[in-house]
This record gives structure tokens, C-alpha cells and sequence, in this order.
């Protein structure tokens, strides 16, 4: 690692700004021309510029899930396709989760940025696209039980080559997805992207010099890492531990442990993930590039937030996931909620461990799900089939400071959740109520953030439902004596039937949380209610002018304010 | 017996004075103090400078409208909503600020929950009815309303009204007859848009603000009408033009952008008067720069403003990108011992410590000082003498850990901030498919001129333009404006199944409330109306403007809309998608009556090279030279001046690079050559 008294700073921080702007710049196309909603309204992609060996020299903020799995995601591709194969124009797409991505819907793509006859950097596209074939539309089969249910997988290939469309991957991939207009666009979206961005980074790359730009990105690398080492010096050395666990994987009943382990010392911190359970038969397994994403994420969460975003401050992170667990799962495993939900439960599981060290910093356990409802059908309207991935969001963890913040999608997302008026202008339900859910935060000092209530009714056509979601039954921890946030339900009504009933008792599913091609017909109904945050500190300590506003709001009930805050309610 | 014409921005430090006399054809600038607990008191006191009785026409940028929003001093507002939707405002839209930060708290929004009512009634996305509205339950929530006691203003949204306001419309005249005299905002008046949160934030943020407004113009009025200034006062719109004052107490979210507008449309004025198309505007102060841009002469617009993160004011106003650099700016090291340069910023009290008020932390301003481009002895025209020694030693306090001394440190922070502000240049150029080579610079503000050339240099922009007045070119902007209703209806209609009948039927009614809307105010002649279609893909979710001539669908012109948009889609994103179907999002008319164009002063001609009136030695990336310096009252039209060199006025400097040349024009404007450009 080099001094930073060595480094030309003042050019560094120009070059850090300049790629995070192109970066932004390629995620602002990907927003602007991508057609499925997952992209465009909920912004579930990241566009980043990496180095010739895959390390990430700088991202935008849009979503955070996919930045730890870059490097392994590149580096994996570069195995099957070699630097020296890869040509001016070309752009290569990728989404096995086997081959080092993260899940079947998620595709990678990336685009040499060349200057000089030699490769300076890859631009790269991580999407979220909403269809990708497999045993359910929309493409979170929670009743997956091999890696083949989840959809297509794409190896490593170029779908454009020196400039022009590989015809025959286009042809092959549309082919395996029901929504072959809406997959056409988004990755035209993704391609537009990282050629945009890697033009803009040649243009820069010639103006400073290929040299000047190799040093001050490798200068920059070890600046994150000092910067990081810096952060993890101030936490107490020492072990820290702890266990969270995940429902069930929606084949069997078992609930799901999550161990982290955390060994702080000299500013590096190794995660092992030992005694968490063996992978299972259900598709909530995570791949290493997962767990080690969870790591970093927790990590970044409880340090500056200033720190530069690259491989550089991940270099003092050591993760260890044990080989055929659900936190590093062995082919053919089924694996696509592992991305989405086992991913919070790990870094909430971090952040727990490392909240006994620096309590300063904690916050209590979110809701650590995105709700993965998804659903596809044909559409009368526009005479096509139809397939959505719906996200919903949670209630976060109180801090030592502050009540959780309600309504936030879960820790590895940033997504933004689609408007009524757009959801009902594209998909035939009728939403008939959207609510924060009143007593969801778990109780303290200061309140967990508060859940959910959605409820959807089928209009006028027929639509095929499934879910992968948790926390029906494991609550999201408080902190510091502060109560766990509620857990979430999902509940179906039969069109003119009175009762509401869960997956288990309507349809006979395993599970109520990950059920698969549940077909709604006109009337029927389905309600998702989100887990809350935990709470953090004695909730007989909250300041009593805080209870009272609460409950003139309806955050709170009247119960709650007497029997948990003991605080009696003003007439 | 004289006639101005009066601009007026009322600023947070100083409020700004622009007179234009007409029947001299005289232009007269000046600042007065701010008093920002009472705006009119500062106005009324620089407006002694003239008399009352010949101010024929007072233009008004505030920003009364915006602080009462962001320090959450509007009203007590209660919200009216479809049944199961009461807490659209607290659910927003879920996403966070920053991907990774622990601490962060969600924007409060302007209501309390307590506050929000559900009233049964729901219309679909094609504007059936599928519930009808429960009249009695609105009376009943009206009844709640007064229950409160102390709500001040009503905002209504209800879920699809844009598509279909009966329901809305009716709300309002029903509360109106139950609550007599109480402001109603309803959605489809204030943005008749989709997407549920983001009108009804906008929506609510009219009626927070209102009772606020009601009261400022009341009192405001009445001291003019005292003091004798009985003429036409107007104020200045977020979207460049102008309102009555009867028209801002209706919609006073028109307001919240209002004061930087003025840059904008004088940067506009000045691009007509010296025959360039595309501009980029900067405007640089203390705290913050402002950006936008002119493109083929017309004004960027934008219907997707943030108050604060979360909090989304969508009418359409001059697209203004804001970012934390200015001239106080503090310079500091992070704890991986980088340098960077804000957002955090010295504002003018302390100020930086130069200025001698106490200001420990070096700024942007110090830095300058140091590098001899700002001159202690005539800061402010000599007003204010600044501390060069006391600049230089906190300057030198940063740079030693880095091994540097006070100067380099000071040109450091220079490049920085510098990059600070490309950056926000690249993203109202570049982030938008702009090409930097095409554009002129129009660099203002009290620090703007200072940073022209640098800024022209790394961001590769071959001209600038250091206006007239750079200190006062917002309040200038202001006596250029037209009176401007913009105006769109969402329509949602495709390529394949275009209805040309409705089309047509929308776009006329729109281009007739826009034209009375106007007629209401008082301005009928010089009218100009635009039309412009948002469309895209089918599936996509962003739209792209196509400007239309016509008030009259055909299948013939309609044909030419789909073409024109693939051709625009392949422009602007490198490919488009031939035969794909083309949504039909949003139909748009702006109808303006056009002011008439000022006859500025022009400056008598010289042609030759002026002669400096001092010399120092100045700083650049280069080295130090030993620098001419010219006083810019000094110059004459065609003067020619080359790179390095300063020119000094009253509120800025102008810093010209090694290389860099000057012109100026015949109405006194700095005109700024990179080395090979030609005028």
C-alpha cells in the first residue's frame, strides 16, 4: 500500500469525481431508455467502471446489492473470455450464478474501454431484469429446487462484437423469456449504458495519460483502504458474534441460522460465516459473491460514509464462507432469493455482531426482505404477455440516536417502489389500500421504523403470483433493550369469500412467505403486510412527548403507549 | 419624468436592485442588506434610492416561498385523499439518500399524519368511476377539519385525477361551502400529472405555503401602496416568467425556485444580443453555484425538482442544477488525509478568513486572495479590506501535512472547487447528451468571473461570457421576462391506436386556459404559444420532448411525430427501436406574452488596447506572472485584452489564464476566447 503523502491527491480526487459522474451518466441512460419497471421505476441497477482485473474503481449510487461481487463477477468471465479475446466495440452480457453473479435475474454487462490499442478499464451495467424465464413469471420461483427452475443462464458471451449485435445470443435469449419485448429493451437500455460510459472514460483516459490514470486508480485503491483501515482501528479489537435466522426455504418447515463471527484487529476485520446451516433444498441459498456483498455492505454502513466506493476499502475485509452453505451454495442449488433476502439477514447479522463493539454506530435489525411479489399474465390491452417484479418496503432499525426510518426498501436494495397510478396504468389489479402499519416498529428509546399494508385486487384478467419473501416468523432484532420489530404476513381472499387466509391454509403451500404460480382470477385479493424495525433502548425511557405525538399520528395504538411506554394517553 | 423599469432579487445576504429608465435608457444597479425576518423592510429601504412614483413596473424574485419549506414554517395543513391512501405522504417512494449511511432520516413531510383524511370514492387508470364519491363523507371530514381548530390550508389528491378531476373538483366545492375562506389546493389544478406521491407532495407543499404567501404579498402590497408605489408589481415565477400578485396568492408553488430564474433568462437576453445558441449558465456566490443551460436559444426545463430528497416540487421551472461550491466554501482535509473543498461553507458571517470576522477555515475566496487574483485593497470596489497574512496562514496550516506551502495549497483548492463545479457542469451537459464544445460559458455572481476561464479550461467549453453587472444579473434577468403559463395534461395514447380527436380536443383546450389564464392577469398582446409532445417507447418510463407546430392532429402529421422521435431517441442514446410502438405520455403547451426587448446602453467604440491600471503577480497553473490589471469601467467597446490578466469591478474580478483573451462587446459584456477560438 503506498504513503498517501505519495500520492498526487488533487488528481486523484479530480479522477474519482470524473468516473462516479460517468458512472451516474450510464445509470441515467439505463433509467431513461429500460422498459421493465424493476429498472426504471425502481432503479435496481448499478453502473460502475472497473479495472483490466475486474477490481471496482468507482460506482454510482443507485443500487448497492451487486457492487461486493463485481470483482469475482469479472474476474470469473475473464477466465472464459480472455483480455486478449476481447475487442473495441464489443460488449459481453453474463448472469450465471455459478460462473460468479449473484442471481439468474441479474445480468452483468460490460464493455472494454479501450485507449491506445490497449484495455484501460471495463464499464459495467448489473441489472435487474424482470423476466428471465424458469418456473415462474417474473422470475423469483420460491418452490425452486434446482438452479434450472430460476431461468436461463448466460454464460460469459459477447451479444455485440466489434460494434455490431451477436444475432444468434439476441435470438436464443428471447427465446427462453415470456417477455421478449421488454427484455429487448432493457438490455438495449444496459448496452447503452456501458458504451456511453466507455466512451466518455477513453476520452478522460487520453486527456491525463494511460499512465497518469493506471497510477492514480491504483493510488486511489490504496487510499480507500487506508481510509478503511483507518475506520476499523477504532473499533475495540476482540470477537464479536451473532446468530439470525430466516423462516424456512419454502420446501421445508426448517428454519434457516445465520452465524457471523467478527475478528477485529490492527484496522482488518475477518467475517466467518462457520455454523451457519448447510445449503438448502430451497432457492435461499446465497453465492460466495452474495456473502461477501453482505460483509462489505454491513461494513459500509457502520463506517464514514465519505470513504471512496472501491475494491480499495474492501481489501481489509476477509469473509469466510464455508463451502456448500447457505451462504456459499454448491451447484445445482436453487439460489435466486438468496441475492435479495439472505443477503440482509447476513449483514444484519454483521451489523449485529460489530453493534457490541461499536454501540455508537448500531442500528437494530430492518426488515430484511424486499417482499419479491411477482406475477405475469397476457394482457388484453396491449395484446402481449405481462411480467412484473413488484418490490415492497420495511421498517429499519432505531439507532442510539434516532427511530428507524418507516417505509425504506431492505439494506442491499435502494429501490424505489412503483406509484399506484403507474402499477395499475401497466397491470390489471386494482390497489386498494397502501398504509404504514401502526405498532409494526418494534418498541424503545427510540422506535423501529414502521412495515407496510398493500392490498391488490385482481381487475379483469388472470394473473399468475408467486412470492419469495420472510420475517413471517423470525422478528427483526431490537437493540440495547429495545423491542423487535412485528413480523410480516401475506394473506389471499377468495373473490366474495369473507375470510382472509395465508398460502399455507388457501392453497395448501409450504410455506407463507415463498409460494409459487398462485393463479388470481378476478375478485381475488392478496394483501402483503412488512415486517417492521427493531427498536432500540428501554422502551420505558422514550421521552413521553414522543409517545403522546405517536399516538395523536396513529403510529402507536393506545395499548401500546400504556402497556409498553407506560404512558397514559391524553383525552 | 422618469420611468423605471425595476428588478428586485431578494437574496439571503443581500437583496439586489436592477433600474432600467426607460426614457434614458439608463441602467442603475445597487445592493442593500437583506433583513430576512421582514423581506419588505430591505426592499423598501434600497427602493429609497428612487422615486416611488416613477417606478412604473417592479419585478420581485423571493424566496419567502422556499425558506418557509425548508424551515418548516408553513402552515398547519390538513389533507384530503381516496380511501386506503391516507399515508401516501409519509410512505413516499422507499429509497434512501445514500446507499450507506446509518444516520440518515427521512424528510418530515409538510402534514401530520392527524391531519390526513380518506374520503370514499376511487377512478381507475382509464378514468372510469368505480366508486362514486360519498358526498356526505367529505362534509364529514370538513367537519373534522374545523374540528381541529387551527388548520390553515386544504390540500386535496386523489388517486387518478389527472386522468379524470370530477371527483377532485368536486371535493372543492364542497369543502369550499363548508369552510368558508379556507385556501383548497387540489391536485389536478396544481399538477395534473401521474404518479400519486409526487403530486401529492407538490400538492401539499401549495397549501403549506400559501397562508404564507397570503400574508407576505398582503403586507407587502400594503407598504408599497403606502409608500407610493402603486404600479404594476409583479413576481417572478420558478419558471422564468412572471405572475400577478393575485396569480402567486392562487398558485404560490410557482414560486419556489424564483430568484436564480433571473440569471437565466438574462444569460438568454445576452446569447440573442451576441448571436450564440447554447449557453451554460454558472452562477457562482457564496454558498453555492447554480447551472443550467440554453439550448438553440431556448431555456432548459424540468418537472422533476426535489425541495429537499424526498420532498418533490414537479411544476415545470427552469431546470437549475444546485451545488454546495462558492466563494466561501471551506477547504479541509478527510481523515484519509485528502484534500477537499465544501460543501460545508463560511457563509457571510463568519465569512472566510480574510474578511476578517472571525473565520478560521480557508475558502475558496482566501485561495483566490493568495493567488493575487482578488486584490485586498479593492474588494467590494474598495468597500472592505481583506487580510491577505491571516489567508496565508491557515492556508499554510493545511498544506504543511502535505508538504506543500501556502500558495500551492491555495492553487489546490482552486482546482478542486473547480472540478467540484465541472462536475456540475457534466451533468446539465454531458449527463444530458450535450457536446461542451458547442456551448459559451456565461459566468456570474461574485465569484463566477473568477473561475471563468479555469472552468472554460478543464471542461472543455471554448467561450465564456462574463455579463454586464455579474453581481446583480439575477435581479437584471428580471426586467426581461415575459409573463409565461406552462401547462400539460397527462394522456397516455400510442402509436398504433393514436386518438387524433382527443388529442386535438386537449391540446386546444390547454393553449385556451393557458391564453385566459393570461387574460386574467392583464397580458394579451405578444402572445406566442408552443406545443411539445412527451413520448417513448412503449414500456419505457421517460419521455422525450418533441416540439410540434400544429394545433391540429392528422394521421399525416402524426406520422412525422414518430419519426421525428426514433431520429431524436437515436441522438440522444446511441440507438432507437424502428417500428416499435410510441407512447403518447403527456401533452404540453406554454403560452407566453412577450415583453417588449430592452434597448441596453451601449459602451462608446475604442478598438485599440487598453492600458492596465495596475499590475501584480497572480497565480495560475502555470506559475506566477507578473499580471496587467484593468478596471473594467475603464473599458471600451472592442477592447482587446490577452491572457494573463485581471479586470477589477466592484463586485467580481474577471481572471483571465495565460493564453486566454478577452473581448468586449459594444454593451460592455466580457467576451472570453480559449487560445485558437475565434470570436
Amino acid at each position: 500500500m503506498k504513503p498517501v503523502a505519495q500520492m498526487d491527491l488533487v488528481t486523484m480526487n479530480i479522477l474519482e469525481n470524473t468516473m462516479v459522474s460517468i458512472c451516474r451518466e450510464m445509470g441515467i441512460t439505463l433509467m431513461k431508455t429500460s422498459y421493465s419497471t424493476i429498472f426504471n421505476e425502481a432503479l435496481d441497477f448499478t453502473c460502475a467502471i472497473a479495472s483490466p482485473n475486474g477490481e471496482m474503481l468507482a460506482v454510482a449510487e443507485f443500487c448497492p446489492a451487486q457492487i461486493g461481487g463485481m470483482p469475482l463477477l469479472i474476474r470469473s468471465c475473464l477466465q472464459e473470455i480472455p483480455v486478449s479475446e476481447i475487442e473495441a466495440g464489443d460488449v459481453l452480457v453474463h448472469n450465471d450464478p455459478y460462473r460468479g453473479g449473484l442471481h439468474t435475474p441479474e445480468h452483468t454487462l460490460f464493455c472494454p474501454v479501450y485507449v491506445d490499442g490497449e484495455i484501460v478499464a471495463f464499464t459495467v451495467a448489473i441489472g435487474h431484469v424482470a423476466e428471465v424465464g424458469g418456473m415462474v413469471p417474473g422470475g423469483f420461483p420460491s418452490e425452486a429446487t434446482e438452479i434450472f427452475h430460476e431461468g436461463i443462464r448466460v454464460p460469459p458471451v459477447k451479444i455485440k462484437k466489434r460494434g455490431e449485435d451477436v444475432v444468434e445470443v439476441w435470438k436464443l435469449w428471447l427465446a427462453n423469456v415470456r417477455t421478449p419485448r421488454y427484455n429487448y429493451g432493457d438490455m438495449r437500455a444496459m448496452i447503452s449504458g456501458v458504451e456511453l460510459g466507455s466512451a466518455r472514460l477513453a476520452e478522460v483516459v487520453k486527456k491525463y495519460g494511460r499512465e497518469v490514470f493506471k497510477t492514480n486508480c491504483s493510488d486511489l485503491m490504496d487510499y480507500a483502504e487506508a481510509r478503511m483501515r483507518a475506520e476499523l482501528a477504532e473499533i475495540p479489537p476482540g470477537k464479536y458474534s451473532f446468530v439470525d435466522y430466516m423462516d424456512n426455504d419454502g420446501v421445508s418447515d426448517s428454519e434457516i441460522r445465520i452465524e457471523a463471527h467478527c475478528y477485529v484487529r490492527d484496522g482488518t476485520i475477518v467475517v466467518d460465516y462457520s455454523g451457519s446451516t448447510p445449503q438448502v433444498a430451497g432457492p435461499i441459498n446465497a453465492t460466495l459473491g452474495v456473502a461477501w456483498s453482505a460483509a462489505y455492505n454491513a461494513i459500509l454502513h457502520l463506517t464514514d460514509p465519505s470513504i471512496p466506493r472501491n475494491s480499495g476499502c474492501f481489501r481489509p475485509i476477509k469473509v469466510i464462507a464455508p463451502k456448500g452453505t447457505i451462504v456459499n451454495v454448491d451447484y445445482p442449488a436453487p439460489e435466486v432469493g438468496g441475492n435479495t433476502e439472505t443477503h440482509p439477514r447476513i449483514a444484519g447479522a454483521v451489523i449485529g455482531a460489530l453493534a457490541q463493539a461499536a454501540p455508537q454506530r448500531a442500528m437494530a435489525g430492518e426488515g430484511g426482505t424486499h417482499l419479491n411479489f411477482v406475477f405475469g399474465g397476457h394482457d388484453r390491452r396491449h395484446d402481449e404477455y405481462f411480467a412484473c417484479y413488484d418490490i415492497e418496503v420495511v421498517g429499519w432499525g432505531a439507532r442510539p440516536f434516532a427511530d428507524g426510518n418507516d417505509a425504506t426498501d431492505s439494506i442491499n436494495g435502494n429501490c424505489r417502489v412503483m406509484p399506484v397510478e403507474v402499477f395499475e396504468t401497466r397491470y390489471p389489479w386494482l390497489t386498494e389500500e397502501y398504509t404504514l402499519r401502526p405498532d409494526s416498529g418494534g418498541a424503545g428509546t427510540f422506535r423501529g421504523g414502521l412495515g407496510t399494508s398493500k392490498i391488490y385486487r385482481c381487475l379483469d384478467a388472470e394473473i399468475t403470483a408467486s412470492q419469495l419473501t420472510d420475517r413471517h416468523q423470525h422478528q427483526a432484532y431490537g437493540l440495547a433493550g429495545g423491542a423487535p420489530g412485528a413480523t410480516g404476513m401475506t394473506h389471499y381472499q377468495a373473490a366474495g369469500a369473507r375470510e382472509w387466509q395465508t398460502m399455507v391454509e388457501a392453497f395448501r403451500k409450504r410455506s407463507t412467505s415463498k409460494w409459487s404460480n398462485v393463479v388470481f382470477k378476478p375478485g381475488d385479493r392478496v394483501q402483503i403486510l412488512t415486517p417492521g424495525g427493531g427498536g432500540y433502548g428501554d422502551p420505558k425511557r422514550r421521552d413521553p412527548a414522543l409517545v403522546h405525538e405517536d399516538l395523536a399520528d396513529g403510529f402507536i395504538s393506545h395499548d401500546t403507549a400504556r402497556r409498553v411506554y407506560g404512558v397514559v394517553p391524553k383525552e | 419624468m422618469r420611468n423605471f423599469l425595476l428588478g428586485v432579487d431578494v437574496g439571503g445576504t443581500f437583496t439586489d436592485f436592477v433600474a432600467y429608465d426607460r426614457g434614458q435608457r439608463e441602467l442603475t444597479v445597487w445592493k442593500q442588506l437583506s433583513t430576512p425576518k421582514d423581506p419588505t423592510t430591505g426592499i423598501l429601504g434600497g427602493l429609497q434610492a428612487i422615486e416611488a412614483r416613477a417606478i412604473e413596473n417592479l419585478r420581485l424574485g423571493t424566496t419567502v416561498a422556499t425558506n418557509a419549506i425548508l424551515e418548516r414554517k408553513g402552515a398547519r395543513v390538513a389533507y384530503v385523499t381516496t380511501r386506503g391512501f391516507r399515508d401516501i405522504p409519509f410512505l413516499q417512494r422507499g429509497h434512501r439518500e445514500h446507499h450507506y449511511d446509518s444516520g440518515w432520516i427521512r424528510s418530515r413531510p409538510l402534514v401530520r399524519r392527524r391531519d390526513c383524511h380518506e374520503v370514499d370514492e376511487r377512478i381507475l387508470a382509464d378514468g372510469a368511476v368505480l366508486t362514486a364519491l360519498d358526498e356526505a363523507g367529505v362534509r364529514e371530514v370538513a367537519a373534522r377539519i374545523r374540528a381541529a381548530g387551527d388548520i390553515e390550508a386544504v390540500a386535496v389528491a386523489l388517486l387518478f385525477s389527472y386522468v379524470n378531476p370530477v371527483h377532485e373538483q368536486r371535493v372543492r366545492e364542497i369543502l369550499a361551502a363548508e369552510l368558508p375562506g379556507m385556501p383548497i389546493s387540489i391536485s389536478y389544478d396544481v399538477l395534473p400529472k401521474w404518479k400519486e406521491y409526487e403530486r401529492a407532495s407538490t400538492t401539499l407543499a401549495d397549501a403549506y405555503i400559501k397562508p404564507v404567501l397570503h400574508r407576505y404579498l398582503r403586507d407587502m402590497r400594503g407598504r408599497f401602496d403606502e409608500r407610493g408605489i402603486t404600479k404594476h408589481v409583479v413576481m417572478i415565477k420558478s419558471n422564468g416568467g412572471e405572475m400577478t400578485l393575485d396569480a402567486a396568492r392562487e398558485q404560490p408553488i410557482h414560486l419556489t425556485l424564483s430568484g436564480p430564474t433571473g440569471g437565466v433568462v438574462a444569460a438568454k437576453a445576452i446569447a440573442e444580443n451576441l448571436g450564440l445558441s447554447h449557453l451554460v449558465t454558472l452562477d457562482m456566490g457564496g454558498t453555492s453555484t447554480d447551472c443550467s443551460t440554453i439550448v438553440d436559444g431556448s431555456i432548459a426545463f424540468t418537472t422533476s425538482f426535489e425541495i429537499e430528497f424526498g420532498l418533490p416540487v414537479q411544476v415545470p421551472m427552469i431546470d437549475i442544477r444546485t451545488i454546495g461550491a462558492g466563494g466561501g466554501s471551506i477547504a479541509w482535509m478527510d481523515k484519509g488525509g485528502m484534500l477537499r473543498v465544501g460543501p460545508h461553507s463560511a457563509g457571510a458571517q463568519p465569512g472566510p478568513v480574510c474578511y476578517g470576522f472571525g473565520g478560521e477555515h480557508a475558502t475558496v475566496t482566501d485561495a483566490n486572495l493568495v493567488l493575487g487574483r482578488i486584490n485586498p485593497a479593492n474588494f467590494l470596489g474598495g468597500s472592505m479590506k481583506l487580510d491577505l497574512p491571516h489567508a496565508e496562514a491557515a492556508l499554510a496550516r493545511l498544506a504543511d501535512p502535505l508538504g506543500m506551502n501556502a500558495e500551492q495549497l491555495a492553487l489546490a483548492v482552486s482546482r478542486i472547487v473547480n472540478n467540484n463545479m465541472v462536475g456540475a457542469l457534466r451533468t446539465v451537459l454531458i449527463e444530458r447528451g450535450f457536446d461542451p464544445r458547442d456551448f459559451a460559458l456565461v459566468a456570474f455572481g461574485g465569484a463566477g468571473p473568477l473561475h471563468v476561464s479555469d472552468l472554460m479550461a478543464e471542461a472543455g467549453i471554448p467561450r465564456g461570457v462574463v455579463p454586464v453587472h455579474p453581481g446583480q444579473f439575477s435581479a437584471l434577468g428580471f426586467i426581461l421576462t415575459d409573463a409565461r403559463v406552462d401547462l400539460e395534461r397527462t394522456v397516455q395514447m400510442h402509436s398504433r391506436r393514436f386518438d387524433a380527436e382527443r388529442a386535438t380536443a386537449i391540446l386546444k383546450e390547454l393553449i385556451a386556459t393557458g391564453t385566459a389564464n393570461l387574460a386574467e392577469q392583464g397580458y394579451t398582446h405578444h402572445l406566442a404559444v408552443t406545443r411539445t409532445l412527451d413520448l417513448r417507447y412503449l414500456g419505457q418510463n421517460y419521455e422525450l420532448e418533441v416540439g410540434i407546430d400544429f394545433d391540429e392532429f392528422t394521421a399525416a402529421n402524426t406520422a412525422r411525430v414518430w419519426e421525428a422521435f426514433h431520429a431524436l431517441h437515436q441522438a440522444r442514446f446511441g440507438f432507437h427501436i424502428p417500428n416499435e410502438v410510441i407512447e403518447a405520455i403527456t401533452i404540453k403547451c406554454t403560452v407566453v406574452s412577450v415583453a417588449e426587448r430592452l434597448d441596453f446602453p451601449t459602451l462608446p467604440a475604442s478598438g485599440g488596447s487598453p492600458q492596465p491600471t495596475d499590475r501584480r503577480r497572480a497565480v495560475f497553473e502555470d506559475g506566477g506572472f507578473d499580471t496587467p490589471v484593468y478596471d473594467r469601467a475603464g473599458l471600451r467597446a472592442g477592447d482587446r485584452i490577452t491572457g494573463p490578466a485581471l479586470v477589477e469591478e466592484a463586485a467580481s474580478v474577471t481572471v483571465l489564464r495565460p493564453g486566454y483573451r478577452l473581448e468586449v462587446t459594444a454593451h460592455g459584456h466580457l467576451l472570453v476566447l480559449a487560445p485558437g477560438v475565434e470570436n
